[in-house]
């Protein structure tokens, strides 16, 4: 089983060969790679702007203490390309959200796979930004 | 888990078959295929290359060579991102195409652009030292422009472009980031070496049923190529002496084969080509591209370097500084 998924996981590696593709800047000038964070929280506001979008969300520490982060995203129309729309995450959705940290310390962080309720996965983030995993993106599939 | 296993064989198969297509010899010359196809003409009589285009491809914009060093073009700064990026396969570029070279620069051969080494230099410093100083990020990541031609090099996404004719003028829209260029094909001369701007002085004129469009009259501020599809070119300076010739042909109703020879004496030791299609897209929607009007990563990704100094001094306060957790 375990040849399997290497074989798997190889062949994978093939199909994702290709010219690489970007983002509109450098993944690692802004965010730290190796400080992965998981976030749960309400969305309380998604900016639809250009080149990135941003997307706020409510988090609950566990100080009971409510802090807003914002989340980067891909550009508008990559987002709406992918399946992505107004009504994606309304505000008041809870959802969970991986990402990487600001470099700054600051509550930001480039955004990955969204959880919605129902268990559905959006892909937020940018193709091709050198950030870790993400690749993973086929969750949010047109 | 046997039905996943034959997917993904099945696209793994498809992928190898695509990759060895694109080892097969560059197609005969636009000029050629041109001759047996006659494009509409315009009221005024010109061809017509009106109507919305892409340019999405899945071919690399120089062939690979073993002295690449994509954690650099890409600016990851510390190794920990993967540095080159995915295909994006799986995502907003699904549909896009594969052309039957194995690069996108056809002139020299081999596929490399010669870049003299001092430019190769400036563009390693700058990449490796973004978070210093504003200056060091490339003009598309200032949403300023993404450059003449370079503007038009495939990025992955924002890939639209919408042409548009006139008594004598050609306009071209750019969805990414939001440019457009008003070409004059009315035979008046360029502007002069006293004008220096950042996409230079477009000039048109038709060759049959082509549009060449001749380009000086830049800048030394920008940057030839923006984008890490563009690979070892991006971030790489331009000089006042930057002299680009366009060539756009129509060689079917669906096909534009966009041609582009570049020199810049100071940059590199000879010209260089970039061939590639331009794909007839009608029912693909331009978004608009507001470039400045979120643009936090310029700021954020300074106050990341910022971060990282204080982190340093902490570590290593200076001799009789008192350390850095009083610097600040």
């Amino acid at each position: 089983m375990r040849t399997s998924h290497l074989f798997l996981a190889a062949l994978l590696g093939v199909l994702a060969a290709g010219p690489p593709l970007a983002a509109h800047h450098s993944f690692a000038a802004e965010f730290d790679g190796s400080r992965p964070v998981t976030l749960k929280g309400t969305v309380t506001k998604m900016e639809w702007t250009n080149p990135h979008a941003w997307l706020h969300v409510d988090v609950k520490g566990p100080d009971g203490k409510v802090v807003e982060w914002m989340i980067e995203g891909g550009a508008p129309n990559a987002l709406l390309r992918r399946g992505w729309n107004r009504e994606s995450v309304a505000r008041g959705t809870a959802i969970v959200i991986q990402g990487f940290r600001a470099r700054d310390g600051s509550n930001r962080a480039s955004g990955g796979d969204v959880t919605l309720p129902d268990g559905k996965k959006l892909f937020i983030g940018s193709t091709g930004t050198g950030a870790p995993g993400d690749r993973q993106d086929a969750g949010g599939k047109k | 888990m046997k039905a996943l296993t034959a997917l993904v064989i099945a696209m793994a198969l498809a992928a190898f078959v695509a990759a060895a297509a694109q080892q097969q010899p560059a197609p005969a010359s636009s000029a050629q295929a041109a001759k047996n196809w006659t494009p509409a003409r315009t009221p005024d009589g010109q061809p017509d290359l009106q109507g919305i285009w892409t340019n999405y491809t899945s071919t690399p914009f120089e062939v690979p060579d073993k002295s690449d060093t994509p954690d650099i073009y890409s600016g990851d700064l510390d190794g920990r991102g993967r540095g080159t990026g995915p295909s994006s396969f799986l995502t907003d570029t699904s549909d896009r195409k594969l052309t039957k070279a194995r690069s996108l620069v056809v002139d020299p051969p081999s596929g490399r652009v010669p870049i003299m080494p001092w430019a190769e230099d400036v563009r390693n410093y700058k990449l490796a030292h973004i978070q210093d100083d504003w200056v060091n990020f490339t003009p598309w990541e200032r949403c300023i422009t993404r450059g003449v031609p370079g503007g038009i090099f495939p990025a992955g996404y924002g890939s639209g472009y919408q042409i548009l004719q006139g008594p004598g003028y050609v306009a071209i829209v750019y969805e990414m980031i939001h440019e457009a260029r008003v070409i004059p094909t009315d035979g008046r001369p360029h502007l002069g070496p006293s004008f220096r701007l950042w996409n230079g002085d477009s000039r048109g004129r038709w060759e049959g049923n082509t549009l060449v469009v001749d380009i000086t009259g830049y800048n030394d501020k920008g940057t030839v190529a923006t984008n890490v599809a563009t690979q070892r070119v991006r971030a790489i300076p331009q000089s006042e002496q930057l002299h680009a010739v366009e060539r756009f042909t129509r060689v079917d109703e669906n096909t534009i084969d966009y041609e582009v020879t570049i020199e810049d004496p100071k940059v590199f030791t000879a010209p260089w080509k970039v061939a590639m299609p331009l794909h007839r897209e009608p029912d693909y929607q331009l978004f608009e591209y507001a470039c400045h009007e979120g643009n936090r990563a310029v700021p954020n990704t300074l106050s990341g370097g910022r971060a990282k100094d204080r982190e340093a001094r902490l570590v290593s306060p200076k001799p009789g500084g008192g350390g850095a957790a009083s610097a600040r």
